[in-house]
C-alpha cells in the first residue's frame, strides 16, 4: 500500500475523530453567537454614524466590520483543533497504539493537518456564510470582496494551524501547546508588530499585519474608518493582499515543516 | 530466517541514567521468550526500541532480519504490539478503532470485517464492540489492545505486561489466548508475573538494571539453580542488587 493510500486512511479517521468531538459543534455555536453579537453591536450602536463623515454605511463597511471584528475566529478555531493534534498522542499515550504501525510519522502529521484544516475551514466558512446571509438580508447586496476576504481568512487560519502544529509537536502537553500558540499570536507577534510600527518600520512581514488583509480587501480606507486616536503609523495599516497571502503562507510552511521534523524525532518516553 | 528477533548490544541512557546496558539476545522463530525483571529493569525500554518508539544510545535490533532503526515501517509490519497501559481515542468504538488500524496495515473489505469480529470475540468484547471507548475500564482497554495486536495475524507478538489491569478471570483468559498463539507465533513479552511467564513462555531473559543476567529455557534454569523460576528470579536479582 502506498503512503498516499495510508494518508487517505489517516485523514479519514482523523476527520471522524474531529466530527465526534463536542468541541466542533461547540465552535459552530460560538461562531454563530459571535457573528450575531457583532452584527447586533454594529447596528445597535450605529457604528457607521460614529465614524468619520467621509465614511458612510455600506455593505463593504458592514462586511469589513463583521469579518475584522471576528478575525479571532480563525485563530481560535485553528488552535482548538490543532493544539492537541500531536501532543495528545504522547500525553494520552494513544501513540502506543498508533505509531507501531507501518506508517511514516510524517504521514500521520499531514493526515492530522488535513483533518484540522478541514474542520477549521468549515468554522471560518460558517462565519462568512452567516455574514453573507446578514448582508443580503440587510443590504440586499453582496460585495464580491467578501470572497477575497474569505480566501485570506482561510490562509490566515492555515498559518495559525502551522504554528499550533509546531507547538503541539514540541511541547509535552496539549494545553501547553494551545496556550503557547495563543500567546505567540495574540501577544508576542502583536507586541513586535506594534513596536515595529512605533519605530516606523513597515511590518508587512508580521503575522497579524498580514492577517489584516482579511479586512483591507474591502477597499474601505482604514485611516478614515478606524484611524482616530491610534498611535503614529497605525493609520497607515493597509496590507497588500497578495504580499500578505505569501507572508501567511510562510507562517504556515516553516512551522509545519519543523513540526514534521520534530514529530519524526520525538520518542514515546 | 531462523531468528525472529535479534538484539545486538542495545544500550539506552535517559539523561545520564543507564536504563539498558549492552543487551544482546536472539529469539528464534516460534520461540516464546519472556523478558523478566523487576520494575525499572529496562524491559519496557527494550520493547520500545524494538517497536521503533525509542532510539537506542548504541546497538541495533532486527525483526525478521530487517533493521528496526533503518527500516522501521518494514520491520514493524511483521509485528503485533501492545505496549505500556494502552489508550485509545475515546470518541471511537472498538470496531472503528480496529478498522482504522487494520486499514493502516493494508487490510480491507470483508476480510477486515471478519477479522475484526474474530479478534473481538477472541478478547470477549462482543457486547462492547460498538460502544465508544471513552466508557471503557482499564481492563477492557487492555483486551482491546490485545485484539489490535492480533488483528493482522502477525508472525511476531511483542507484548508489555499483557495481563496488567485485568481481573483474575481476564488474566487467565489472556494466558489462554497467548498459549494458543505461541503454537504458531513468536511471542516476546515483558513481565514481572512469574505465573504468566511459566505458563506462556519457553525461555526467559532475566534482566536487572538494564543488564542481562541470564537467558535460557525455563527447565534448564530450574535444573541449573535447583529451584523454581521464582527462586531463580529472587536469587539472581538479589545478587544484582
Amino acid at each position: 500500500m502506498s503512503e498516499f493510500e495510508k494518508l487517505k486512511i489517516v485523514t479519514k479517521y482523523e476527520l471522524l475523530k474531529q466530527f465526534r468531538r463536542r468541541r466542533f459543534y461547540g465552535a459552530l455555536v460560538l461562531t454563530l453567537l459571535a457573528v450575531i453579537l457583532i452584527i447586533a453591536l454594529y447596528k445597535g450602536l450605529d457604528i457607521p454614524g460614529k465614524l468619520s463623515p467621509l465614511i458612510s454605511d455600506s455593505p463593504e463597511l458592514f462586511a469589513l466590520f463583521v469579518t475584522s471584528a471576528g478575525a479571532t475566529i480563525p485563530i481560535f478555531a485553528a488552535v482548538f483543533f490543532a493544539g492537541d493534534s500531536i501532543a495528545s498522542e504522547f500525553e494520552h499515550k494513544t501513540g502506543y497504539i498508533l505509531f507501531p504501525n507501518p506508517v511514516k510519522r510524517s504521514t500521520f502529521v499531514v493526515g492530522k493537518y488535513i483533518a484540522c484544516l478541514t474542520v477549521t475551514s468549515l468554522i471560518v466558512i460558517f462565519a462568512y456564510v452567516t455574514t453573507v446571509i446578514a448582508l443580503v438580508g440587510i443590504y440586499q447586496q453582496l460585495p464580491i470582496e467578501v470572497f477575497g476576504s474569505l480566501a485570506l481568512a482561510l490562509v490566515y487560519a492555515n498559518s495559525v494551524l502551522g504554528i499550533a502544529f509546531l507547538y503541539s509537536s514540541a511541547l509535552k502537553g496539549s494545553m501547553g501547546a494551545t496556550i503557547a500558540t495563543l500567546l505567540t499570536i495574540m501577544l508576542v507577534f502583536s507586541v513586535i508588530e506594534v513596536s515595529l510600527i512605533f519605530a516606523n518600520i513597515d511590518p508587512w512581514f508580521m503575522h497579524g499585519y498580514a492577517g489584516d488583509s482579511i479586512a483591507s480587501v474591502y477597499g474601505v480606507p482604514f485611516a478614515a474608518a478606524f484611524g482616530g486616536g491610534m498611535p503614529g503609523g497605525m493609520e497607515a495599516r493597509n496590507p497588500d493582499p497578495t504580499t500578505s497571502f505569501f507572508v501567511m503562507l510562510g507562517y504556515f510552511i516553516v512551522p509545519f515543516i519543523l513540526s514534521i521534523w520534530l514529530t519524526k524525532r520525538r520518542e514515546m518516553l | 530466517m531462523r531468528e525472529s528477533i535479534v538484539i545486538e548490544g542495545l544500550s539506552r541512557y535517559y539523561n545520564g541514567f543507564l536504563a539498558l546496558d549492552n543487551l544482546s539476545l536472539k529469539v528464534r522463530k516460534n520461540e516464546d521468550v519472556a523478558l523478566l525483571g523487576p520494575n525499572g529493569a529496562g524491559k519496557t525500554t527494550a520493547l520500545k526500541i524494538l517497536c521503533g518508539l525509542l532510539r537506542p544510545s548504541s546497538g541495533t535490533a532486527y525483526i525478521n532480519g530487517v533493521n528496526v532503526m533503518e527500516e522501521r515501517e518494514r520491520a514493524i509490519s511483521m509485528v503485533g504490539t501492545m505496549l505500556e497501559t494502552p489508550e485509545f481515542y475515546p470518541f471511537l468504538t472498538p470496531v472503528e478503532t480496529l478498522s482504522y488500524l487494520g486499514r493502516l496495515r493494508g487490510m480491507s473489505g470483508q476480510g477486515l470485517k471478519s477479522r475484526i469480529e474474530e479478534v473481538i470475540k477472541l478478547v470477549r468484547l462482543e457486547e462492547w464492540a460498538k460502544v465508544k471507548i471513552g466508557k471503557f475500564s482499564r481492563g477492557m482497554k487492555q483486551r482491546l489492545a490485545l485484539a489490535q495486536a492480533f488483528l493482522h495475524d502477525p508472525p511476531i507478538l511483542i507484548l508489555d505486561e499483557p495481563a496488567l489491569g485485568l481481573d483474575p478471570r481476564g488474566m487467565m483468559e489472556v494466558r489462554e489466548i497467548l498459549k494458543k498463539a505461541k503454537k504458531e507465533k513468536t511471542v516476546f513479552l515483558a513481565s514481572h508475573l512469574i505465573t504468566e511467564v511459566v505458563q506462556v513462555c519457553d525461555k526467559v531473559a532475566l534482566i536487572d538494571h538494564g543488564h542481562l543476567l541470564v537467558y535460557d529455557s525455563i527447565p534448564r534454569l530450574k535444573r541449573k539453580y535447583r529451584t523454581s523460576l521464582e527462586g531463580v528470579y529472587l536469587k539472581l536479582t538479589e545478587a544484582a542488587i
